[in-house]
């Protein structure tokens, strides 16, 4: 309100003519009052009341929203949103296997389907009220009005705009005079409002750029290399005050931080006592390969070691010892051929039972050092046959070694007659 | 919806026709000869009638749902004092009223039990019970005497329940008694109690135990969401047929039909969510105690039927009974009531065939046989049962503001 | 007027009591809600109750502090206890969230109009237990600045979330209900704060309250809308509401461990659920409404129906009781034979009878309407049941871990004074939010109560 004493040079505000607004004070009246205003024929114009009164939709000529159409297809990108989300992360671009489900388990997946359609239904009802009630709108010319502020506490209102086609100042007022209101008044509004601030706007997209800022960063990041370390924020236990295996260590006079083992340490179960020092190593306590078996010799022994030497010495070897398993064929074939790399390195598996070979002249304690530790090319069998199995191997090989090499007068009269064809 | 109509010609609305006995008498017919063709191929198959009680058993339990769900509607409207929903109660009140007949319909299970039959329940033999430890195990509660024992009590307090309810809204028919209305809804609460403990326990007996090494805490649940869908589909098109006919047409209206269908709605989705539950916990842990069930029922064609329960019992009415049109209209709500009772006996079957066809479905014409068998005896005791009372509970205190019934949204 | 008509009968006594007690019309409702935020200066003992929960709260910041800083040990998770009292009252406080979803969205849907004198604070209640519930699993992960890895955001490592865990499921459930809990609250709101807005005095008042308003005028066009928004965020609330307690079961229920695997869990979880969270209800409406003097809004009808509600839920929870212990009998799995035994026999018998008592014995006492209708009983009843609800989630988590199915791996949990203290704390957290609710926004959904009320009723038919 202008004071008159008011030295302040602020120029009274410029209104303009905006509407009418009347006020009822129950809802019968205002229902009524809005079946007059809808029969004749106005658009430009609301009711406004403390609460959704029922029925006023259908005096009004409201029509349906189209919010719940809305809200659908919000609910089924959240659908299609989980689905292709769950398949996409956990079956293709990193599959995991997780207690033996599916990669793409539907059972699993229905949970998060659900929350999803949930979520985008609910975000896409709140944003569609809004936008679709044009809110927020925080000016408005009604909120000038005295009395229009009792429009959330007990009182109706219907309200016409001037700019609707069929608004007329006298003809409209007295139509709403007509209805059983309690007043009507005019709504002004600023003539001149004041601009948006230039600086809000300049800000807001300041501010959009700025967000974009980081997934910048994170983009450099991700598709370029460097050589300097990486940023550590959160050390975790990546830096541990211990001295790793093959660092340089300023403690000891080798520098080395791993130390070798004390002299005569001896891992658990490894202490042979002397007595098992032949069965244990096929070396005798003065350092002569044993040539007598250690262990006691019979049908089932050699059994065991037929079926061992099937599994461990066959694939090179071959089940016969010949040197011509599986593993050899195979390096042979790929020798021959001249498209495949180089196999220079490959060496052929020794014969057991070639009379001229060198495997026929070795001892039998020599046969096991080869088996326990390997030879040139075989690898060591150490770890994976126990002692026992071993000699039974070597019993074996035996076996094989006297088939091919059997002497006539050795064998049973009975073989013999058996040869001769009788 | 006028509201000039006079009392009295409300009454006159809500009576069946003279025409509704010879109907009654002609479905009850058509029941007894399709059931006496059931149990003439049941003797053919030469199993011991094994496939002839399951098909019989499969649609008793459906015929079974309709009373437990109109006993459990009618509690609960009492239990909430609903009053919009006045206006359909009776037609819930004469379902539940059925308990009597499904005692009856029982014996054909029961008796050849008690005379040793092993064919329906494993758990009967004793020779294989002595032979499994699990059975053994179990034998204090599945053994035959206990489960006719039990038998006997869940009819004895159903029949108790449905009558009271019936007998009283009968009543207040004439007397216009409100303290009639007082007492149901006193009564409710424990009624509802005895109703969640005996359903639980009869879907047990009747039903899990046919596979008497699974189990499952939320069967019981289960069962009773399938149950109300059937209800609330079963009271629509009851309506829906009597609208056709002329009776009750000032007394239902399109609020109260997009209510049902609310309801159907509901319960359909809670259906999916109980058995989701139930699937989903016993896929995940995977223990082959408990898979094995479902494993059956993802064996051969059985895995054709388990799809079509999820599009046709879930997804396919969950979709359709969401919109509003679908609500607010009969024809497209008299397709979805119609396809979801069909459904709910497919969840019958595909409760109960696995246990015998444990390889692929062998649908024959004794599953038909029993199921018009059966629906025959009880559509045509529900006729008669309807024809006895008036349709709807008219001297209800809340009669006159069910009828003014208005969807607020 | 009676009329005794052939179809027409006197409905002596059955008729639903008035909604809004007392001779109101709109004003006097806006007046007797505003007030309270207009007020100077609330009551003493809202000073005094927040005086005692802000320190809570500040104390639970410094045990978050030092439980980051030094780590899981402090609490007394071990194993084979390895969920201990975090994960307990994670459970505890998403559970009492769920009765503000069901009043402000089931109720709605049921048409129950009775709704509108509580929901307002129903529903803030369930936002605040939300968030003190998200809070435990939160900080339990250990490595809390790598909390990020749980959601399906590009990572360092290449690597997604596992989304067949139910712990995930969990994450998504969890915070979608807080985001749909958190939209619903403001947009019932948002004509209220018009209404205070509309009153304000002072410049600030009309700011901060203004902007909060987002410019509501009351216009029809926008309430159909918005009518039709609340409807279908209710109708979405409603699955929801149900879905995130049962998501919080899978937690335990996909496991093999026996106790924790059994397919009821899910409904059982969310009955228990809407149980305790009305019991909380209760405890809070009872004393606010008698403090700030809106009995006529909050009626003793109101808490009726709530105790009512408390009975069936608890008697629902009761259901689940039985039929467990039935089917572990029926199984036949020794393994969950003996879990039951354990529960009620074993060391932490104590846990299970005190929950047995809390949970099926006491809300027996609402069949007589007597009951239903003291303030004292229903006060205690609400303690009890809060009590025995938190009970329950400790006998589910703690027994079955500590004795599940090898005898050599059984262990005893003892909870250290961090577990205990955090527990108080988080009910700092949440009260300090309450009140300042109750200081800063209408507690009553003004707009819906008038709704209700028979002035808002048109008497005339109109076209």
């Amino acid at each position: 309100m202008s004071n008159e004493n008011d030295q302040t040079t602020e120029t009274p505000e410029e209104l303009k003519f905006h509407g009418i607004v009347a006020e009822f004070d129950n809802v019968d009246d205002v229902v009524d009052a809005c079946e007059n205003v809808r029969d004749a024929g106005y658009t430009k114009w609301d009711a406004h009341t403390p609460f959704p009164v029922h029925g006023i939709d259908e005096a009004m000529g409201i029509k349906s929203t189209l919010l719940p159409w809305l809200v659908l297809c919000g609910g089924l990108t959240g659908l299609g949103i989980a689905v292709l989300m769950q398949w996409w992360m956990n079956a293709v671009d990193y599959p995991y296997i997780i207690s033996g489900k599916p990669l793409f388990s539907l059972p699993a997946c229905v949970p998060i389907m659900f929350e999803l359609t949930v979520l985008l239904a609910a975000l896409t009802t709140f944003i569609g009220v809004l936008a679709l009630n044009m809110l927020p709108q925080w000016s408005h010319p009604l909120f000038r009005n005295e009395r229009f502020k009792r429009a959330t506490d007990d009182r109706f209102f219907i309200a016409i705009d001037a700019a609707d086609p069929l608004f007329s100042a006298d003809k409209t007022k007295a139509l709403l005079a007509g209805t059983s209101s309690l007043g009507v008044e005019d709504v002004m509004t600023e003539a001149n409002p004041a601009p948006f601030p230039k600086g809000l706007i300049y800000g807001g997209i300041g501010a959009v750029f700025l967000t974009f800022v980081p997934l910048a960063i994170i983009a450099k990041a991700r598709f370029s290399t460097s050589d300097k370390p990486p940023l550590h924020v959160v050390w975790d236990m990546d830096w541990q005050k211990k001295y790793k295996a093959q660092k340089v260590s300023p403690f000891f006079a080798d520098g080395r931080t791993s130390r070798p083992q004390v002299a005569g340490t001896l891992a658990r179960g490894d202490y042979i006592a002397e007595e098992d020092m032949a069965f244990h190593t096929g070396v005798n306590l003065d350092g002569s390969e044993v040539t007598e078996f250690p262990i006691p010799v019979s049908a089932a022994m050699m059994e065991r070691g037929r079926e061992r030497l099937g599994i461990y010495c066959a694939p090179c070897h071959g089940i016969d010892g010949v040197g011509n398993g599986m593993v050899a064929l195979r390096a042979e074939r790929l020798k021959a051929n001249p498209t495949t790399p180089d196999s220079s390195t490959w060496t052929a598996p020794l014969s057991f039972v070639d009379p001229a070979g060198a495997v026929m002249t070795q001892t039998i304690g020599k046969l096991f050092k080869t088996i326990t530790n390997g030879e040139r090319t075989m690898p060591a069998y150490g770890s994976q046959i126990p002692p026992e199995d071993r000699w039974a191997i070597i019993l074996y090989v035996r076996a094989l070694q006297k088939s091919k090499n059997a002497n006539f007068a050795e064998l049973t009269p009975e073989d013999q007659a058996a040869l001769r064809g009788k | 919806m006028q509201d000039v109509l006079t009392p009295d010609q409300i009454r006159e609305e809500c009576q069946l026709g003279d025409d509704s006995r010879a109907w009654a008498g002609r479905v009850r017919a058509l029941g007894l000869v399709m059931l006496a063709i059931g149990v003439g191929l049941g003797f053919s198959a030469e199993d011991e009638f094994a496939k002839f009680f399951r098909s019989y058993l499969t649609s008793y339990m459906f015929l079974l749902s309709l009373c437990l769900g109109g006993l459990f509607f009618t509690m609960v409207h009492h239990l909430v004092s609903a009053t919009w929903f006045v206006a359909v109660r009776r037609i819930s009140e004469v379902m539940a009223a059925g308990f009597p007949l499904m005692a009856v319909l029982f014996l054909p299970i029961l008796v050849p039990m008690l005379m040793g039959s092993h064919s329906l329940y494993p758990w009967t033999d004793h020779d294989e019970v002595l032979k499994n430890h699990v059975l053994h195990g179990k034998a204090p509660y599945l053994n035959v005497s206990f489960f006719a024992v039990r038998a006997v009590i869940y009819f004895a307090l159903w029949i108790g329940l449905a009558r009271f309810f019936l007998k009283n809204s009968t009543n207040q028919d004439t007397t216009g008694d409100p303290t009639l209305t007082a007492m149901m809804r006193k009564r409710a609460a424990p009624g509802i109690i005895v109703f969640a403990l005996t359903t639980t326990f009869a879907a047990f007996d009747w039903l899990m135990s046919l596979e008497p090494e699974w189990f499952s805490t939320i069967f019981g649940i289960y069962y009773f969401a399938g149950t109300m869908i059937a209800t609330f589909a079963t009271m629509t098109l009851t309506l829906l047929l009597l609208q056709e006919k002329g009776r009750m047409k000032n007394v239902v209206s399109g609020a109260h039909y997009h209510d049902l269908g609310k309801y159907l709605f509901a319960f359909t989705f809670f259906w999916g969510y109980i058995a989701f539950s139930q699937y989903m916990l016993i896929w995940y842990a995977d223990l082959p105690e408990e898979t094995f069930w479902f494993d059956i029922r993802q064996s051969g064609n059985w895995v054709t039927v388990s799809k079509f329960l999820v599009l046709f019992h879930f997804i396919i009415p969950f979709g359709g009974l969401l919109s509003r049109h679908v609500k607010q209209n009969k024809a497209p709500l008299a397709f979805f009531a119609i396809l979801m009772l069909f459904m709910h006996w497919v969840d019958m079957y595909w409760l109960v065939m696995p246990s015998l066809h444990t390889e692929s479905i062998a649908f024959g014409f004794v599953d038909v046989a029993c199921l018009l068998g059966l629906g025959g005896l009880f559509v045509g005791g529900f006729i008669a049962r309807l024809r006895g009372n008036l349709l709807a509970p008219v001297r209800d205190p809340f009669f006159k503001d069910s009828l003014h019934f208005r969807q607020p949204f | 007027m009676t009329n005794t008509s052939a179809t027409d009968s006197p409905k002596a006594g059955l008729e639903p009591p008035a909604l809004v007690q007392g001779d109101h019309d709109f004003a006097s409702v806006t007046e007797s809600v505003c007030r309270v935020v207009e007020e100077k200066r609330p009551p003493t003992i809202w000073f005094a109750i927040f005086g005692v929960a802000l320190a809570a709260l500040l104390m639970l910041f410094g045990l978050i502090g030092y439980l980051i800083w030094t780590g899981v040990g402090v609490w007394g998770n071990q194993i084979p206890v390895a969920w201990g009292w975090p994960i307990v009252n994670f459970v505890f406080w998403v559970g009492i969230g769920h009765a503000g979803t069901l009043i402000s969205a089931i109720l709605f849907l049921f048409r129950q109009k009775w709704r509108t004198g509580i929901n307002r604070f129903a529903e803030a209640m369930t936002i605040f237990a939300v968030m003190c519930a998200g809070l435990f699993p939160g900080i339990h992960i250990g490595r809390v600045w790598v909390a990020y890895w749980l959601f399906p955001i590009p990572n360092q490592m290449d690597l997604w979330p596992q989304f067949r865990s139910p712990l995930l499921w969990d994450v998504f459930a969890v915070s979608t209900y807080f985001t749909v809990s958190l939209l619903f609250w403001y947009l019932g709101l948002v004509p209220d704060i018009a209404t205070i807005r509309d009153r304000a005095t002072t410049k600030v008042r009309q700011v901060i309250y203004g902007v909060l308003a987002l410019g509501w005028r009351g216009s029809a066009r926008q309430w159909h809308r918005y009518e039709r928004g609340y409807l279908l965020l209710a109708a979405l609330s409603t699955p929801l509401v149900l879905s995130v307690h049962s998501v919080v079961s899978f937690d335990f229920a996909v496991s093999q461990l026996p106790g924790w695997h059994t397919t009821i869990f899910p409904p059982y979880f969310v009955a228990g659920a809407i149980f305790s969270g009305f019991a909380m209800v209760l405890t809070l409406a009872v004393p606010a409404r008698a403090i700030y003097g809106i009995k006529h809004l909050i009626t003793i009808n109101h808490l009726e129906a709530m105790n009512k509600v408390i009975l069936a839920t608890g008697m629902m929870v009761g259901y689940a009781y039985s039929v467990e212990f039935f089917i572990a009998w029926y199984g036949g799995n020794p393994y969950e034979k003996f879990a039951f035994i354990n529960r009620a026999l074993g060391p932490y018998a104590w846990g299970y009878w005190t929950m047995a008592l809390c949970n099926v014995v006491s809300p027996q006492i609402f069949w007589w309407r007597k009951a239903r209708r003291s303030i004292p009983i229903m006060m205690v009843v609400a303690v009890l049941v809060n009590i025995g609800m938190w009970f329950e989630r400790f006998v589910i988590v703690i027994t079955s871990l500590s004795r599940d199915f090898l005898p050599s791996s059984w262990g005893y949990f003892k909870p250290t004074s961090i577990d205990v203290l955090m527990l108080v704390g988080s009910f700092g957290l949440f009260f300090t939010l309450f009140l300042l609710f109750l200081k800063f926004l209408p507690m009553v959904a003004i707009a819906e109560v008038k709704n209700v009320m028979p002035q808002a009723h048109l008497k005339k038919h109109h076209h």
